[in-house]
Formats: C-alpha cells, structure tokens, sequence
C-alpha cells in the first residue's frame, strides 16, 4: 500500500483503457458472460494487458467488473471466489512485475435497501466474496469503480476493509449534471469515502475527460488521498448512422494534461478508450509533476447527497436538536410504538427552518436504542438531505447506526469515561466519523474550566492514538443550568474561548441546557448562543424551530462578520416586494381592494374587501360588473400573454368564486341570478375518463362569468350527459377527455344527442383533443380554461 | 428475465420544470414575492406526498417486420410509430415508474372545488417527478449496459401514442410485474395510482 501511496507523491500513476470495449473489438460476441468468456479465450485478455503494459500503464486491472454472485447468477451457477482467482492469476501471469494488477470491483447491478432489495449486509458480503477470490489470484490492490450509488461504494469498502489491508481505491461515475445517478456530488463521495477508509477517491465512465475535470476541482482542495480518473473517451456520438466514440488518443491526451494539472493522481481510461489513448496519454502526463494531496485533514460532514464542511470562521452550524423524545410525550409514543411519523414531520420542518445538520437521539424507555437509532437514520437518511449527528451513549446503537448511514456522521458524543471511551473512539474511526468531545470524565462533570481543559487534553490525546486529529472533533462546552450553578455559564464561556482561540478546534454547545428552570428560555437561549458565538463557538445543538434563536444568531454571524457583509442575514430578511397595481398618486378604495384581491389570489382578505365595498355603498350588481368581471377578465388577459400563469390563472378563479359566493345573500331574486339562470353550461368528463382536475378548471372559470354551471362529474355515459341537455336546455355543453381512448366516447354523445334532435351547442377540451378533433363533428374547442371562458361568453344570453 | 424493481427513488425535484409544466415564462410571467412563496410552500407540500418506486427489463428484440415487434417472453408490440422509434435497436427495456396513492388522492380531493389552485400544483409535481423518474431509470439501465459496448437511446415512447395503443399498457403491466409496485390497472388500461406512467425505449450498439 505504502509503495503505491510512494509511486503517488512522485508521479503520475497510469492506469489501463477499457477492457469490455477492446474484447468485443477483439471478438467477445454479444450477449456472453465476459469473464467466462476470457477464461475460455485466455489468449484475447492476455493481447489486451499486454497492449496496455506496452503503452505504458502501470497497472492493468482484472476482468471482473461483473464477478459477483449476483451478476454471475444471471449467466449460470459459477464458483464466485473461482473465476476471481483464475482472472487474477491470468493477468498476474501476463505482466508479472512489470505492472500493477487492481482487482476490479463493479457494480452488483441490483440496489441496496432502501432504494432496491438488497440489504447492506447482503451487499457486504456478495463484496467479500469477490474480494477474497481476487486477493487469492495476487492483486496488488482493489479497484472499486463505476459506482452509481454510495451506499453500494461504502458495502464494496467495507468488504474490502473488513478483508484485506491492501489500497483500495473507489471511483464513482457521475452523470453530466455532476451527480451520481442517485445523487451524490463528487465532493460528498469524497468526504464519505475518504474518512470511510479509501486509499484513493475518484471518478470513471460516463463522461469524457474534458467533463471530468470539474469534477476534480470540486474535489482536490479537500483531498487528503490521490485523486483518480478513468474517463471514457468522450461521449459516444451518432455519425453517419453508426454510433461511436469520437475522441481520439492526441485530443483524449490533451485533456488528460488539464485533469492532471487539476489535481489527478492515477490517471487512466474507460469505456471507448484504447492501448493507442493510454499511451498518448503516457507521453503527456508523464512530464508532468503531480500534485500530491492538498489536505491531511478535513473538517467536514456528509450526508448521500449533501456536504457540511465546517470552518470556524463561517457562520453558525446549527444542529436540530428536535429528534429527541426526552420531554416530548407525543415523540416517546410513537417511538415506542415503532412509528415514525412524528421524527418524519421533525426532519421536514428542522430542515425547512434551516438546520444545517439533524441530531438523533431515540433514547428513551421501551424503546430498543440498537435497532430503532439504526431505523430512524435509515429513515433520515431518505427523508432529508442534512447530515446526521448520532446522538447515543450505547457504543453498541452508535456502531449498527454507523454502519449503515450512508454519509459521514458526527458521533454525540465521547466522553473520558473509560469503559466506553476506547469502544467509541474504535467505531467512529472505523467509519470514518467526527465526534463530538464530551470534556466529562469518570468523576463526573468538571467542577470549572481548568477540569474541563484537562479532561479535553486527555481524550483528545487518546483520540490521536486511533488516528484522529483537530478537524475530526467538535468539542461540547457543556451548556449548565444557570439556575442550579450560577457560574457555569461563564465557565462554559471560558472553555469556547480557549478551544477556539488557544487550542484551535470547533466547540458546540447543547444551548437549552443553559435556561432550564428560568422564565423567558427562547430569550435567555438566544441572548447566551450571541455571547457564545462572540466567544468563538461554531456550533450550536438548539431549537431550529425558534425563530428568535436562528434570528440572533444569523445577527451574530453578521456582526462578528463570520457572514462577510451580512450578506446572508440581509438576504434572510428582505423585504418582501408586491406588485403595484394601483397608480401611486391615487387613494385605493374599497372596490379597488376587491379588484387587486382578485388580480392577486387573496382568498384569505376577499371577503373582508367584499364586505367593506358592499358597506361603502356600492351595489352588488355593480361590483360584480364593474369590479369582479374586469378583475378577473384582466387575470385572463395576463394569462393570454403569459405574464400570469397556470396558479396565478387559478387562485384568481377561487378568490373570485369566494367573492360570488360571499355575495349571493345580496344578489337574491335580482338581476344576475336571472341572467344566471338563462345561461346553464353543462359540464362532464365522459365514459371511462376518470381525469377530472381540466374540467374543474373550466367549471371554475366559466361560472366566475356568471353562468350557472351543472357539472355532472367523470366517467358520465353518454345517455346521462342527454338526459341532463334535455332537462336543463344549457347554452352550451362543455365535454372532457384525457386519453385517447376515452376521447372517441365525446363522438358519441355528440351524435347520440343530434340523434335525439338535440342542436346544442359543443365544446370539447383535454390533453390528447385538438381543434381539428373538435371541428370534425363541429364542435368548439377550448385548448384551456380561460379559451373556455371565450367560447362561452360567445353563446351567453344578455 | 430479470425485472430490476427501484423500491424507493430519490430525484432532486426540478423547480424550472415543474413552473414549465404550469406554464411559467421565464421572460414573460410576473410573479411578485409572496404568490412565488405561496406557490413554492405548495411544491414543498406536494413533494412530500411523493413517494416515487420504479421498475425496468431488458428485453431482446427477436425479429422486427414492417408492422411488429417480436420480442423474447412472447411480447409482441403492433405499431408502425414504435417500429419507427425502435430503428436499429438491439433490445427494449420496458420501463414503469410511480409517484404512489398519496399524491393521485390528494389531486382529486382538491380538484373538487377544496384547492384547485393546489391540484393544479399537485399534478404538476406528480407528473414532473415521474417522468424525472423514468429518465432516472433509462439512466440506471444506459450505466449497466455501457460496458456491453452499448447505450440506452435518449427517448422513451409509452402505450396510448400514435398507433401504440393503450391495451399494451396491459403487456407492460404483467411483464413488469407493476402489481409487486402497488400499481393496478383497469379494464380500460389506465394506470392506479393516477401518477403511473409506463414506457418503451431501446438499446443499441456502440459501433466502434
């Protein structure tokens, strides 16, 4: 491992071309199971290593991308750890010492749990299976490439880990929007696998070289391993009818140059790339001097799709501290219970709120800590795409935890206790987590903050015997109730300020802890987080729902200038803009009101603003005509030219309809309920159509005109649809259809009812109707609500 | 056959295209801040009644003729547009993806007269994440059969377009095994829950 890492600082180390792409040109035919297929055409693998060796790779990797028991199994019944061990062999032959042999790790082409139905466990060992056969056959290290999902990237790395303590590599593949199929960004992968135990990080596949490069650059100021490449030879392309590989070995080699001046280590090629690019490649790369790795270590946490790193002089990192059933009866129940809707409405509304990190905590009474931390990080896991802080004393829950969660964690928290202090400190370095340092001991908590220096100094020096160093620890200024100790709060202020200005190192505190027993907590929390904060503490465990608490401290964060300018304070809090619609040097009146209410959706003020027109003295029939109408015809207008669209265009038909509705007392046996009565439009969506959400725009719209709308629902036969023309004799009928299948049945109510002699009008809308469908049994077709509201002002009655 | 079933996708929603799908105008609509903030809580709301499932097959094309398609399993599909679609390919994979009950009842408990503007932005949201989800698939699939030297065309084509009529949604339903995903179908051939769609699309040779 050492001599890779050796080769690393030194150069540029190059790595193979594509190996499925060259045996099919080499007559691999389709469909056949690669690896069987070499290990019966042994010659054709052994012209491809040699070819790459001769180009100049320094390492070849074997060919068992998809030499696993799940991929095997869809070819037949084969020995797993076998073919692992005879492909190795095979390439160890070929190029003996002269070359490197990766054993090569692919995908398991099947999802783990939560996404698919393996579990992690299951992934784990179909990995180690793979891995003890390729290290039976002399690998030298293990390449884990192409990978879609992290969690499959993590099972593969601690198979690996978990068997052998050769270099490992991990390569992820990204799409071109810079994310992995399920979502994680190259710097997120980074930190996971990195802390998770990688010797090497990288990307393969998917993109050419020229894309590849940012995804480098997002990636090398945090690296502290070498950086790997493997990118196709650019993206395939149709030419003359054929679909092919377009980038050639010099353009393929040119960029190579710019990946490794961006940062890359171990530089190779994937699918579509050949000996010819390998070395080209060679030729450039190799006067280049490489840059090693840039960090040694790195503050930062990870989620599958979502990196924190944390700096002291940034803002705030807020942890919501809201997943805990200590005090909350309704959260200990459901837990206790095995439900989760509870922490599934917590997650959603800390994150909403802005917490930048969620801490778990299930700890409580009847509740099994192993099994339900590990359920609900899962659960978190999916549902938000903050990190998680795993918040446990049970070294055991935090472990199982651990294992599964598909970032990296921030462990709450080690303390000098010492029966379980070497158990954590074990864990969170074997998954790569940060921890937060609790400065108690088995004494208790420290009585000031001399003991609590001592205490840090102590668990900080055990931490580093596993490996750890500042970046991987938060310390906890322990927060006490000023209402049982009344100095703990300056003593706490005296720990923040020494680990932030002497010792250098991150500190949070449990901010609740501080107004326990007082009057007043939201105030007395925010006061002491401003304090704490002008200390130099950067994290805070609190309330994110609290908005007091997240407003002062955003305060803070721009006073102290950790937000530079008080940029994101001020882009929290500006003010709200609103469309003018009344002229400025005019008084806005009562009727005014209703109109801007209606152009604007305000369901919630409507009434209020009927009300106040109707008790200034204007008449209901004039509102409607005067004020609703061109209210809500200008809405359409907007609508027309797309300056308004499809919620605006909506919201305004409600607020209008409640409008109406609020009215209809003072409409009674006048005018418009007559002029309603002599306009009925019919409206249904017809047999086998169960789409209805098109119509009841039109319904909507259409009655805001003052028509008197029968809307008879979905799935109306054609005979009821008759019925209801006979009975109500409507100005016009309004049909709907979403499907193709379903829209031939419009037909046949239209030729039922002039069947019937029946010459009412027609009006015909939904996705799959078009206008020549329409005219082509003469009927009018509304291509949308507001074109409805056209067509049926044109057959209303005065 | 081995169907791939995805028991739970996580797509970044796409906020563009999900204002796309109700006619939002980047250069032309006017939306004042507190209609965005109204309009962005309710895609928040809706996006937390998704919950999106997926499944996909590849299958071998055994012979194409000028009005069929033979493929492995006894799948046969009839239409001259999807024979057109399919020019050159290799395989099929017939794909499904799901937006779950949720987002469908809640599409239609507002769409009747409770919040429309709402529905509207339910049914936006639903329709933009299953599609999302079923190029998320055809992606899965293009990443697995890249090493075969081949990739999955860009496009997809689904039963009830053109002369594919809907009653394939019944071939796809059974190969797919949509049932094991929740997903019914009716004797009309539509899909439950509402935000179901099923497609075809192909994979081809890389030629070099």
């Amino acid at each position: 491992m050492k001599n890779i890492k050796n080769i690393c600082r030194k150069k540029v180390l190059i790595l193979d071309g594509a190996t499925g792409t060259e045996l099919q040109k080499r007559g691999m035919p389709q469909g056949v199971c690669p690896e069987i297929w070499c290990l019966d055409n042994p010659k054709v693998l052994k012209s491809i290593y040699l070819d790459y060796s001769n180009a100049g790779s320094d390492m070849i990797s074997t060919c068992t991308f998809g030499a696993n028991a799940v991929k095997l199994a869809e070819y037949g019944d084969f020995d797993v750890k076998k073919i692992n061990r005879q492909l190795t062999a095979l390439a160890r032959t070929v190029v003996g010492k002269n070359c490197l042999v990766a054993g090569d790790i692919g995908p398991l082409g099947k999802f783990i749990e939560p996404f698919g139905p393996l579990t992690f466990e299951d992934a784990v060992d179909i990995f180690k299976e793979q891995v003890k056969g390729l290290i039976q056959g002399g690998a030298d290290y293990l390449a884990i490439e192409t990978m879609m999902d992290i969690q499959e990237a993590r099972a593969a790395l601690i198979a690996v880990k978990e068997t052998t303590d050769k270099f490992v590599s991990v390569s992820m593949t990204y799409e071109l929007n810079g994310r992995t199929l399920n979502g994680t960004d190259p710097l997120t992968a980074l930190i996971t696998l990195q802390s998770l135990g990688a010797d090497a990080v990288g990307c393969n596949c998917s993109a050419g070289p020229q894309d590849m490069i940012k995804f480098v650059l997002q990636m090398k100021p945090y690296a502290k391993v070498p950086l790997i490449a493997k990118p196709n030879a650019g993206i395939p392309e149709l030419i003359q009818g054929k679909t092919n590989f377009r980038m050639g070995a010099k353009e393929f080699a040119f960029y190579s140059k710019e990946l490794v001046l961006s940062g890359v280590n171990m530089l190779g090629g994937c699918c579509g790339t050949t000996p010819a690019h390998i070395k080209e490649l060679k030729k450039v790369v190799s006067k280049i001097e490489p840059q090693y790795c840039l960090k040694k270590s790195i503050s930062a946490l990870s989620s599958a799709r979502k990196n924190l790193v944390i700096d002291r002089n940034k803002p705030l990192v807020i942890i919501g501290e809201c997943i805990n059933p200590t005090g909350k009866k309704v959260l200990r129940e459901e837990l206790q219970n095995g439900k989760t809707s509870e922490v599934r409405r917590l997650i959603k509304e800390q994150e909403n709120k802005g917490a930048n990190l969620l801490d778990i905590n299930v700890g409580a009474p009847g509740v099994d800590e192993k099994q339900m931390l590990k359920r609900i990080v899962q659960l978190a896991s999916l549902q938000t795409n903050l990190p998680l802080v795993i918040d446990s004393s049970d070294p055991e829950a935090v472990e199982k935890a651990l294992r599964v969660y598909s970032g990296r964690a921030l462990v709450n928290s080690i303390s000098a206790e010492k029966g379980k202090m070497k158990k954590f400190l074990e864990i969170t370095k074997k998954y790569g987590a940060m921890f937060i340092l609790l400065p108690l001991s088995d004494k208790g908590l420290p009585k000031d903050f001399d003991e609590a220096k001592e205490n840090i100094h102590f668990i900080y020096s055990q931490s580093k015997m596993f490996g750890f160093t500042k970046d991987d620890i938060v310390v906890d200024g322990l927060a006490m109730p000023i209402s049982s100790n009344p100095g703990a709060a300056l003593e706490t202020l005296k720990t923040i300020s020494w680990c932030s200005k002497i010792f250098k190192i991150s500190t949070v505190i449990g901010l609740s802890n501080v107004s326990f027993g007082m009057p007043k907590r939201a105030l007395f929390n925010a006061t002491y987080l401003v304090i704490a904060q002008s200390q130099g503490l950067n994290m805070v465990i609190s309330n994110p729902l609290s908005e007091e608490l997240m407003s002062s401290g955003k305060a803070a964060d721009a006073l102290i200038q950790k937000d530079k300018g008080g940029l994101l304070f001020c882009s929290n809090f500006k003010k709200d803009s609103s469309c003018e619609i009344i002229p400025l040097n005019r008084k806005i009146t009562p009727c005014d009101k209703v109109s801007i209410a209606i152009l604007e959706g305000n369901k919630e003020d409507i009434k209020k603003y009927v009300q106040d027109a109707i008790e200034s003295g204007e008449k209901s029939y004039d509102l409607v005509h005067k004020v609703m109408l061109p209210a809500i015809n200008k809405v359409g207008e907007l609508f027309n030219k797309k300056e308004y669209f499809l919620p605006q265009l909506i919201i305004s038909a409600e607020t209008m309809k409640i409008a109406f509705a609020y009215l209809k007392p003072y409409l009674s046996e006048n005018k418009l309920l007559k002029e309603q009565k002599k306009n009925v439009v019919i409206l249904a969506t017809v047999k086998d159509d169960v789409h209805d959400i098109g119509k009841n725009i039109v319904s909507l719209m259409v009655e805001n005109q003052g028509v008197l709308v029968i809307d008879l629902g979905k799935n109306v036969s054609a005979e009821r649809i008759i019925k209801e023309i006979k009975k109500h004799k409507p100005i016009l009928v309004a049909l709907s259809a979403l499907m193709t299948t379903t829209m031939v049945n419009m037909k046949e109510v239209i030729n039922l009812s002039r069947k019937k002699g029946l010459d009412c009008p027609f009006m015909l809308g939904g996705a799959v109707v078009t206008k020549s469908y329409a005219q082509s049994f003469g009927a009018e077709y509304a291509k949308d609500g507001v074109a409805a509201v056209i067509i049926t002002k044109k057959f209303m009655r005065k | 056959m081995n169907i791939q079933f995805f028991d739970s996708i996580i797509i970044a929603p796409s906020e563009d295209k999900i204002y796309s799908r109700l006619g939002y105008n980047k250069k032309l609509t006017v939306l004042n801040r507190e209609q965005k903030k109204r309009i962005d809580e309710n895609i928040e709301k809706a996006l937390d009644l998704v919950t999106l499932k997926g499944a996909g097959v590849r299958i071998p094309i055994k012979a194409i003729s000028s009005s069929e398609i033979n493929l492995s399993q006894e799948i046969v599909f009839k239409s001259k547009s999807l024979i057109k679609f399919l020019n050159h390919c290799q395989e099929v994979i017939l794909i499904a993806a799901t937006a779950g009950e949720k987002i469908g009842e809640s599409i239609r408990k507002n769409s009747e007269g409770k919040d429309v503007t709402y529905a509207v932005i339910l049914d936006a949201v639903g329709s933009e994440m299953v599609d999302s989800a079923l190029t998320w698939i055809m992606s899965f699939f293009d990443n697995q059969v890249k090493r075969e030297n081949k990739y999955v065309i860009g496009k997809r084509f689904s039963a009830g377009y053109g002369d594919f009529l809907l009653d394939n949604q019944k071939v796809i339903w059974d190969t797919l095994k949509l049932k094991e995903l929740g997903v019914n179908l009716t004797n009309k051939y539509i899909l439950v829950p509402e935000k179901t769609v099923t497609a075809v699309s192909g994979i081809k040779l890389i030629s070099g």
